[in-house]
């Protein structure tokens, strides 16, 4: 990808630290960097303005999934009972809406809860079999008790040795620089 | 959005409402249209005695489930050691204790027995079944209950709005720790009287039918309307500057998200009862939805269905619409409104068989109650601090945050 | 802001001016981590093997009973005319209501805002997980033929024929299916951050694959926190209803019958309520067993299992007060076959499983009034077990009255289990147990990146947690 940064992927600096890397964030958000992320073992409650990224679209795609799987299971229920196959049954009319009611809404849960996690997937573009912050022996601890802050090569502002600088300069005890 | 919330202390004056403000003037118009609300009631239904109970009987109720609500909430909010509602209890506490103006509002269901309850009457009791059911509905019994309900209401709300309101000054901690520890049985309490009230008062009407669920559903509506009740005044008092501004959209949009939650609590409710009716279809049950599914009553059933749960749910779903101050209360009003008809739909076809009748009366005496309800409210929101300054969560409350 | 005193009392401290801590102890992320990762990556004690071995005799009874019933069919059950929904149903319906509380504790209290979750989840979520593989085990074998178990499902056949949708039998096929597909979603969703964990600190390389392919290359991205926590809060807000409607359909299976006794429109919430009450004693029952244990004595602290008890007192009064207003309304209703439903269950022949039921639901629970009850693990051990106990009675209670009495006195019987009953409900206690045994030992027991936002030092404007000065490099 980055031919012309010769293969460096970016760069990798480390914080001790939930409120250090809440001020870093901020810092780099206000350098005007587009292109890096935050890796904290939890989520860090307001990191998401402090890097200043946008409500999840997240919603939307299941209110969507939620909608079709209601419809899905009614227009099932219909077809099988009232259509393809209509047989009287405890004297309730063939297009029962009270008795599609549980299925129906069994099924919305059930694809709205579809829609979430691989809608969360997607977004995420996970699973991802390889990532350069892997490289780093110290990211090891960004699932333990370590706060990173990942810049990319690919960053228009991005520059090897200004962007470390930088990063130290808010805080980071440790910087490294990550190959493709 | 602050980092580092700096400590706020709330000054008394910042939440005492001034001598000239406009919410004098509102609890004087209340007063106004209390006494002639109920004045014009009473003249008007002096020709046609089952509408004036009837009518008055729903507003009753109506301004009642706030009440006892604003009670639901109070407790509810100790017994879980709520942190973030503190700046908002204090309304819901007046609402609570605006229940002794209910015990004399009752006076005139008890005047109007004899026309809202078939049970009342001699011959009713020649009726078998109704004959088996003589011991719990017979006059004497009915009134000691409403008695013992005014009487658990009065003691809860009072106990409760006394120690919050005189912990204002004090500051004693051990206030916050009593009513944690008395709220648990305040609330065990709360839900059986409000269970009976609402067979007493609402189930009896039709003394032949019966549903265990009622009680739930009684209390569904009530909770739906109170939480709807404390949003659109949240905003209402904010706007106007009364809160000392520590309410904020944090507030609200938890206030928007239990309007929302109760708002599907009370179709599942609504729709449990409906459906096992519906489904086992026995005559003695089903009558009651029969009722309401005939002539024009289809109508408000239908209405109801969508006004009270398909509208609402896809409206206040939206964060931004919870969020949003003149959105939540557009909210908010309408659900006030749907739980109006909801009761109108519970009580009023056991007089109006054949149709749907709506009448001045409806109308007089909604503004009646409603006036005498709203002046008591206004009244007790002026005489203490809007926000409990003496609670030692109020910080947890002004900085909270959603996630 | 008021600092909590050092050396104070956990079973007591209980201040109203601030919180109470959720993670005891002088503890920081790391050791946090350390102690949850600690009994997966242990060899385990000889403890834990012989609960694994017990498990597996038990389960190895299932299948022997199970295999016997295949061969021989149904008849090997008491299940007969009149009462021709036996053990079967009352376990199906005992597991799905342990089933509730893992989803509920993860949404609703989630929702909620309830943080005392963050300790107890994971393993509630897990214990629903497999409480919904015992529940679903009881229909599918008692259909009898169970080679024959696809006529459940919207399948096209060669007999053109579709499944009867305004069954609940049928309704049942899909919400305890789909709300165990939902769970087990709900619960991966909170596995992969510490699945990620696990990974990276993974010793063999057997482990690292295993992990890592579940953790799905998570990399504790910002970007990744973002939507993941609004696909939690999302599933935590369709579980919630899903939760409410699961065992609402559940007891649709009796309430849309006009079977005295079944037929009574608190149903739906009362059964939730049952539902939430015994799956919280399950969740309490394993809890102060896994604490001593794993030593987590650190996270799962007195405040948590107060809290619990209180849940357990609050859902215990529920159910009590739907047995109250079953009874009333019974009486109300001027319907002599109600009424004699109702006197038949509390004084007639079954009136030993009633009053067992009343005493363990009703009456131990309310020893929870007591903070000293509520902060004694002995005592809540106890009263958990009995609620379990009480519970099961519950559902025999509902499922075999009604049935034994009904509408023709001439075939009015007795219903009695027989060794097979015993040997199927016994088995199904060897799949639970078996599965949470793997659990505890493969996967971590509590939420490691959950935990840790309950800590002070997560929050971002936590005055002690600057560690390094700014800008001055």
């Amino acid at each position: 990808m980055a031919r012309h940064k010769e293969k460096i992927f970016g760069v990798l600096a480390q914080f001790e630290s939930s409120q250090d890397i809440f001020r870093a964030c901020e810092k780099v958000r206000d350098a005007g960097y587009t292109r890096w992320d935050a890796h904290t073992p939890f989520p860090v409650h307001g990191l998401d303005a402090a890097m200043g990224l946008k409500p999840s679209r997240l919603p939307w795609i299941v209110l969507v999934a939620a909608l079709t799987g209601a419809s899905c299971a009614l227009l099932l229920q219909w077809w099988t009972s009232a259509v393809d196959y209509p047989l009287i049954i405890a004297g309730k009319p063939l297009f029962s809406w009270q008795a599609f009611v549980p299925v129906t809404f069994e099924v919305a849960v059930l694809f709205g809860a579809l829609g979430a996690l691989l809608g969360m997937l997607g977004l995420n573009r996970l699973p991802q079999h390889y990532h350069p912050v892997f490289q780093s022996k110290a990211f090891d601890r960004a699932s333990d008790d370590k706060f990173f802050i990942s810049i990319e090569a690919q960053d228009p502002r991005f520059d090897t040795s200004k962007t470390a600088d930088m990063l130290r300069s808010v805080g980071a005890t440790h910087v490294e620089m990550l190959e493709e | 959005m602050s980092h580092g919330h700096e400590k706020k202390t709330l000054r008394l004056d910042e939440v005492t409402i001034p001598r000239n403000h406009w919410w004098n003037t509102f609890m004087v118009a209340g007063a106004v249209a209390g006494v002639a609300g109920i004045g014009a009631t009473f003249a008007l239904g002096a020709a046609d005695h089952h509408q004036l109970y009837y009518s008055y009987l729903t507003s009753f109720m109506y301004f009642l489930t706030l009440a006892l609500g604003g009670m639901f909430f109070v407790l509810i909010q100790y017994a879980a050691r709520a942190g973030w509602s503190v700046v908002v209890r204090r309304i819901a506490e007046n609402m609570m204790a605006t229940v002794p103006v209910f015990a004399v509002l009752f006076i005139p269901v008890v005047l109007g027995m004899h026309d809202l309850f078939h049970w009342t009457h001699a011959e009713a009791m020649e009726d078998p079944i109704l004959k088996g059911k003589e011991s719990y509905l017979n006059q004497e019994f009915f009134l000691i209950r409403a008695g013992i309900y005014f009487a658990v209401w009065i003691g809860v709300a009072l106990y409760f709005y006394r120690s919050s309101t005189s912990q204002d000054t004090t500051k004693d901690l051990q206030t916050t720790r009593r009513l944690q520890a008395i709220s648990a049985p305040a609330i065990a309490l709360f839900a059986l009287s409000i269970t009976f009230a609402g067979f007493d008062w609402m189930m009896s009407l039709d003394p032949h039918w019966f549903s265990t669920i009622f009680g739930v559903y009684t209390f569904a509506g009530s909770v739906v309307a109170t939480f709807a009740f404390l949003a659109v005044f949240s905003v209402m008092m904010r706007r106007a500057g009364l809160l000392g501004g520590v309410v904020t959209t944090e507030h609200l949009h938890d206030l928007g998200k239990l309007v929302f939650a109760f708002t599907v609590f009370w179709t599942y409710i609504a729709f449990s009862q409906y459906f096992l009716i519906w489904y086992a279809n026995m005559p003695e049950e089903t009558i009651f939805y029969r009722h309401r599914w005939e002539n024009s009553w289809a109508n408000i059933s239908a209405f109801l269905a969508l006004g009270h749960f398909v509208i609402p749910f896809f409206f206040l779903l939206p964060r931004t619409i919870k969020r949003n101050a003149t959105t939540l209360v557009i909210g908010s009003l309408w659900m006030l409104f749907m739980h109006f008809v909801d009761l109108y739909w519970v009580i009023m076809p056991n007089h109006h068989k054949h149709g749907v009748h709506f009448s001045v009366i409806d109308v007089t005496a909604f503004v009646g109650v409603g006036g005498v309800f709203l002046a008591s409210f206004a009244y007790l929101t002026k005489r203490h601090a809007t926000v409990p300054l003496g609670d030692p969560r109020l910080p947890e409350s002004v900085a909270f945050e959603n996630f | 802001m008021v600092s909590v005193p050092k050396d104070f009392d956990p079973r007591t401290y209980d201040p109203v001016e601030h919180r109470a801590p959720l993670v005891l102890g002088d503890h920081d992320f790391h050791t946090v981590t350390e102690s949850i990762a600690r009994p997966v990556e242990w060899k385990p004690p000889i403890g834990w093997y012989l609960v694994l071995a017990a498990s597996l005799s038990l389960l190895g009874l299932f299948g022997v009973a199970i295999g016997y019933l295949v061969w021989e069919g149904i008849g090997i059950w008491g299940v007969n005319n009149p009462t021709s929904w036996g053990w079967a149903i009352v376990n199906f319906v005992f597991w799905v209501g342990i089933g509730h509380a893992g989803t509920l504790i993860s949404a609703i209290l989630f929702l909620f805002r309830q943080k005392w979750r963050t300790s107890i989840n994971r393993a509630a979520e897990a214990m629903t997980i497999f409480a919904v593989m015992c529940a679903l085990s009881f229909p599918t074998i008692h259909v009898g033929r169970i080679w024959l178990l696809y006529w459940v499902f919207p399948i096209p056949n060669q007999m053109a024929m579709w499944p009867n949708f305004r069954s609940p039998l049928l309704w049942d096929v899909f919400a305890v299916s789909i709300y165990g597909t939902v769970s087990a979603l709900f619960w991966y969703t909170g596995l992969i951050p510490d699945l990620a964990t696990m990974r990276d600190r993974a010793k063999t390389r057997i482990r690292q694959v295993v992990y890592g392919f579940f953790a799905l290359g998570w990399r504790d991205s910002n970007r990744h926190w973002q939507h993941y926590e609004k696909a939690y809060l999302i599933l935590a807000g369709l579980s919630t209803p899903l939760v409410l409607s699961v065992h609402t359909i559940v007891s649709f299976d009796f309430a849309v019958s006009q079977l005295p006794g079944w037929h009574t429109t608190i149903f739906p919430p009362y059964f939730v309520a049952g539902a939430i009450f015994s799956g919280f004693a399950m969740v309490i029952t394993l809890m102060v067993v896994c604490r001593s244990v794993f030593k987590m004595q650190h996270l799962l602290t007195y405040r948590h299992f107060e809290n619990m008890a209180k849940i357990i007192l609050l859902t215990g009064s529920m159910v009590g007060y739907a047995y109250a207003m079953e009874m009333f309304i019974a009486w109300y209703s001027g319907n002599p076959y109600e009424q004699f439903a109702f006197l038949y269950r509390a004084f007639g022949p079954y009136a030993w499983a009633y009053w067992i039921m009343v005493s363990c639901n009703v009456i131990s629970p309310q020893i929870f009034w007591f903070k000293k009850a509520r902060t004694n693990m002995a005592v809540l051990f106890i009263v958990s077990i009995f609620v379990n106990i009480g519970m099961w009675f519950e559902r025999f209670v509902i499922t075999v009255t009604s049935l034994s009495f009904d509408f023709l006195p001439s075939s009015w019987a007795y219903y009695s289990p027989t060794i097979w009953d015993v040997a199927c409900f016994a088995g199904s206690f060897g799949l639970f147990l078996t599965m949470f045994t793997l659990f505890v030992r493969y996967l971590p027991m509590v939420a490691i990146a959950e935990v840790k936002t309950v800590m002070p030092q997560a929050n971002p404007h936590h005055a002690s947690g600057m560690t390094t000065a700014t800008g001055g490099h």
